[in-house]
């Protein structure tokens, strides 16, 4: 497939940006389906050794995709320690 | 609230909605702007004597059109998913209240500190009194303190309502048999207006939600006098 693109573009070039654009885009919703398939809290792969998966959440672990204000590494307990 | 000829968003209250007008400033400029193009652009190919019968390629114009989509939706979509984002962080609440739909009000329970319930039911128009906004007074307005983050959970004991406040940038489902969160932070005090935005019966145009934002110390009397 990569030789049909290859051979596409050098008849007609204008098609270079589109499939950089389409390629980049694919790309990313892979990358994306990856990350959230090893780092999602709510996968586990092997269900002998991670059986309660859920169970491991901290409260200091980032499992969001991206944070714009908040840095979950600083977060301090809101209540006494014990 | 929404006065008439309105023709954009409703003054912020909330810094998310800030950021929301803002974005919408951006992404409308963005949409003028290539509606104008596309305008103009008609305009000439309807007013020309020119013609050309044997376009085969046009390998220049294609980049370009390519290229500068592919830009402008990048430029719309980074903004856009950054305010996703961060309507969805941590903010430490100090207060949670609980807001249930009803055909046709709302009913709302302030349950931290005493066990405070009531319902709101929209005023009918041929009880207002004179200056009072037709379709949006309630009775029992939710008072809340300003310029702290509140916490409401939503949900509803018969069929779907929406609880939506347009000036503080919030609207959600309110779903029987699930508690969906959002959260409040109104920088200023005042009223600030709302409908429900759920097709849910005949008086779904009729279930108000009015929020009375003061400072904490006359919260805390309306509270005591409530319960």
């Amino acid at each position: 497939m990569l030789s049909q693109i290859i051979g596409q573009t050098k008849e007609h070039p204008a098609l270079i940006p589109f499939f950089l654009f389409i390629g980049a885009g694919g790309t990313g919703a892979a990358m994306y389906v990856l990350h959230l398939a090893l780092f999602n809290p709510d996968i586990s792969w092997d269900r002998k050794n991670n059986p309660e998966f859920w169970n491991k959440l901290g409260p200091n672990d980032q499992y969001k995709f991206y944070l714009v204000n908040v840095d979950y590494s600083k977060l301090k307990k809101g209540g006494p320690d014990f | 609230m929404a006065y008439p000829f309105q023709l954009g968003l409703q003054d912020a209250t909330s810094p998310i909605m800030e950021e929301l007008l803002h974005f919408h400033d951006h992404a409308l400029m963005i949409v003028f702007l290539i509606s104008s193009l596309v305008l103009y652009i008609i305009s000439l190919m309807l007013t020309t004597k020119l013609t050309h019968t044997s376009t085969m390629d046009a390998q220049e114009v294609e980049t370009v059109w390519t290229i500068l989509p592919a830009i402008i939706l990048i430029l719309i979509a980074l903004p856009s998913l950054r305010i996703l984002y961060m309507m969805d962080e941590i903010n430490n609440p100090s207060l949670t209240v609980k807001t249930m739909g009803h055909q046709w009000y709302w009913s709302y329970e302030y349950t931290d500190y005493e066990d405070l319930n009531f319902d709101s039911y929209m005023i009918p128009t041929q009880e207002l009194k004179p200056g009072e906004l037709r379709l949006l007074e309630v009775d029992n307005r939710v008072v809340l303190p300003m310029e702290m983050t509140i916490r409401m959970l939503i949900s509803s004991e018969d069929v779907l309502h929406s609880w939506a406040v347009p000036s503080l940038g919030l609207k959600t489902d309110a779903i029987p048999g699930r508690l969906n969160q959002t959260t409040l932070m109104a920088m200023r005090p005042g009223l600030y207006y709302g409908q429900c935005s759920e097709i849910c019966g005949s008086n779904h145009s009729f279930m108000p939600i009015v929020l009375e934002m003061v400072p904490l110390s006359y919260f805390e009397t309306w509270s005591a006098l409530m319960v």
